[in-house]
C-alpha cells in the first residue's frame, strides 16, 4: 500500500513537471469541455433538466475519473515491465497507484465543483454524502482496472480497443442529456448508475432509489472480487510473459 | 539454520509464446496450433541446494546458463514448474540497480521513491537518507534533476539506495542478480564490496549472481557452477572457479566453432 502512494505521488509530480500552469491543465480540460456542452446543448438535450450546469459538470467528472483511470491502469504491468522483472514487489501497487493518483485529480475536480454548486445558490452540505457513492466507484474501478492490466498483458490490443469501449460509453451514458431517455443498452450500463445516484443526492437532495444503489454496491462488489480474482491467478506468470 | 531449501526444483519456458501480441494473432494461434509443436526450453533443472544464515553462496556461468532463472524462482518472481521450494522468511530479488529510476525527478525525490519499490517505508527511507548520500558521495546534487547527472553518478546512487534499502530490509533471504557489477570507478566499487560483509554480519542468507569471478572467490564460502541450466559443480569457491575458468579455456575453440 505505501509502495502504491509513493509511485502515485511520483507519477503526480511528473505529470505536472515542465508545465507552466501544472495541475490546471486538467482542470481546464473539464471546464473547456462543460462550457462547450453547455453552449451546444443547454437548449435542447439540456432544456428540460434541472441546473443543467452541475448535472453536466457532475456527470463529465465521474466519467473522466473512470475512463482516465481504467485506460491508464491497462497498461500498468506491461509499461511496468522491466521493474516487473528485476524486483519482487506487490505488483498490485502498479495498478493502485494509479487509482490513487487520479482520486486525486479527482478531488480537485470536486472543489471546483462545489465552487460551482455554491455559486449557483445550491446547498453544499449534500455533498458530504458523495463519499458514499465515490467509495463503490472507486472499488469498481479497482476491480476492472486490475482486470484490463491483466487481459492487456495477452492481448496488446486490449489498450486500443477499451480507449474505443470508452468512447463509445461516453455518449452511452447520460451526461449531456436527460437520464429519462430511453438509450440502447441503458440498465446494462454500470456508469450510469453511479453518475444518476450522484447527481440525485449532490444536486437534487434526494435519497437515490433503493434498485439503484443495490446495483452500486453489488456491482462495485462483483467487480473487485473478479478483479481480484484474475490478477492473483495470473500474477506469478507476469514476469515471464511481458 | 537453512533458510533457503530447495530439491529438484526446475523451470521451463515456452518458447512458443508470443509475447505482446494482440487478439487476431492469439485467435490464428489457437487454430493452427495442431501443427505446431509446443517447444519447451528448461531453464534450471533439477536444481538442489541450501543456503543457511550467514552464509553466501556465488552462482557463475555463462550468459544464459540459468542464473537470474534460478534466482527468481527463489523470489517467487518465476512460479516453478517442479520440485521442492522451501524458504524461511522474507525475500528480496534485485537484479542490476537502476531500474525505476525517474530521469525527470531529483536526487531526494528518487531516493524516496526506490526505497519504496524495494520495500522501505517513508520513515525507513528518511533514516537511511544520510547515509545515502553520504555513501554516494553526491551531497552537492540532491536537488538536481537525474537528466543532469553523468551516468557514473546515476550508477553511485542507484547503488547506494539500493545497497542502504538491502541493508535496513527486513527479509531474511536476499537474492542479488548481477548488483555489483558496474559500481563504477574502483575506490567506490571498493567501498560497495564492503557492504557486502555488513549483510553478512546480519545472519542473512544471501545469494549472489555475478560474472565478476574475484568478488565471488574473495566474498563467497560457497559457488555453484550453472551451465545449460543445471548444476556442473559445486563446493569451495577457488576450486569451482579454477574448473570453470580451465573448462572454458579448453573448449574455447570448440565453443567458437559450434556456435
Amino acid at each position: 500500500m505505501r509502495l502504491s502512494f509513493s509511485l502515485a505521488k511520483t507519477d503526480f509530480k511528473l505529470k505536472n513537471e515542465g508545465s507552466f500552469l501544472g495541475m490546471f491543465w486538467y482542470l481546464l480540460e473539464p471546464i473547456l469541455l462543460l462550457t462547450l456542452l453547455y453552449a451546444v446543448f443547454s437548449r435542447s438535450l439540456g432544456g428540460q433538466i434541472e441546473a443543467y450546469p452541475l448535472y453536466l459538470l457532475l456527470g463529465l467528472i465521474i466519467f473522466n475519473f473512470f475512463s482516465h483511470t481504467t485506460t491508464e491502469a491497462a497498461g500498468a504491468i506491461l509499461n511496468n515491465a522491466e521493474l516487473i522483472k528485476s524486483s519482487n514487489f506487490p505488483r498490485e501497487a502498479l495498478v493502485i497507484s494509479i487509482i490513487i493518483k487520479r482520486l486525486y485529480s479527482h478531488l480537485f475536480e470536486m472543489i471546483i465543483f462545489t465552487g460551482f454548486l455554491i455559486f449557483l445558490g445550491f446547498n453544499p452540505f449534500w455533498l458530504l454524502l458523495y463519499p458514499a457513492i465515490l467509495f463503490f466507484l472507486v472499488l469498481f474501478v479497482l476491480g476492472l482496472s486490475l482486470l484490463l492490466s491483466v487481459i492487456n498483458i495477452y492481448f496488446i490490443d486490449m489498450a486500443n480497443i477499451w480507449g474505443f469501449a470508452c468512447q463509445l460509453l461516453w455518449f452511452a451514458t447520460p451526461i449531456f442529456y436527460s437520464d429519462q431517455l430511453p438509450v440502447p443498452f441503458k440498465s446494462l450500463n454500470p456508469l450510469s448508475y453511479f453518475i444518476s445516484a450522484s447527481r440525485k443526492i449532490v444536486i437534487y437532495h434526494q435519497i437515490a432509489d433503493l434498485k439503484n444503489l443495490a446495483v452500486i454496491v453489488l456491482g462495485s462488489l462483483i467487480s473487485v472480487l473478479i478483479g481480484f480474482f484474475f490478477f492473483n491467478f495470473f500474477k506469478k506468470d507476469f514476469a515471464e510473459n511481458i | 539454520m537453512e533458510k533457503i531449501k530447495l530439491e529438484n526444483v526446475s523451470k521451463k519456458f515456452k518458447l512458443s509464446f508470443q509475447a505482446r501480441e494482440g487478439f487476431l494473432y492469439r485467435v490464428l494461434e489457437m487454430l493452427g496450433k495442431k501443427d505446431k509443436q509446443r517447444e519447451v526450453f528448461w531453464g534450471i533443472k533439477n536444481i538442489s541446494l541450501s543456503v543457511g544464515s550467514g552464509e553466501i553462496v556465488g552462482v557463475i556461468g555463462r550468459n544464459g546458463s540459468g542464473k537470474s532463472t534460478l534466482l527468481r524462482v527463489i523470489a517467487g518472481v518465476y512460479q516453478k514448474n517442479g520440485g521442492e521450494i522451501t524458504t524461511l522468511g522474507e525475500s528480496i530479488y534485485i537484479n542490476g540497480v537502476s531500474h525505476g529510476l525517474r530521469s525527470k525527478l531529483t536526487m531526494r525525490e528518487n531516493i524516496f521513491l526506490i526505497g519504496a519499490v524495494l520495500g522501505l517505508s517513508q520513515k525507513n527511507t528518511a533514516k537511511i537518507f544520510d547515509q545515502v548520500v553520504e555513501f554516494s558521495d553526491l551531497k552537492d546534487y540532491l536537488d538536481v534533476k537525474l537528466v543532469k547527472f553523468s551516468s557514473g553518478m546515476i550508477i553511485r546512487l542507484a547503488y547506494s539506495i539500493t545497497i542502504h534499502s538491502i541493508l535496513n530490509r527486513e527479509a531474511e533471504i536476499i537474492l542479488l542478480d548481477e548488483v555489483f557489477s558496474t559500481s563504477g570507478d574502483i575506490f567506490f566499487q571498493e567501498k560497495s564490496l564492503g557492504k557486502i560483509a555488513e549483510l553478512q554480519s546480519k545472519q542473512k542468507a544471501i545469494i549472489i549472481a555475478s560474472h565478476d569471478l574475484n568478488l565471488i572467490e574473495n566474498y563467497c564460502q560457497r559457488v555453484i557452477w550453472l551451465e545449460g541450466g543445471k548444476i556442473i559443480k559445486q563446493g569451495e569457491p577457488h576450486e569451482v572457479i579454477k574448473s570453470y575458468q580451465k573448462f572454458y579455456q579448453e573448449n574455447e575453440n570448440k565453443l567458437i566453432v559450434g556456435s
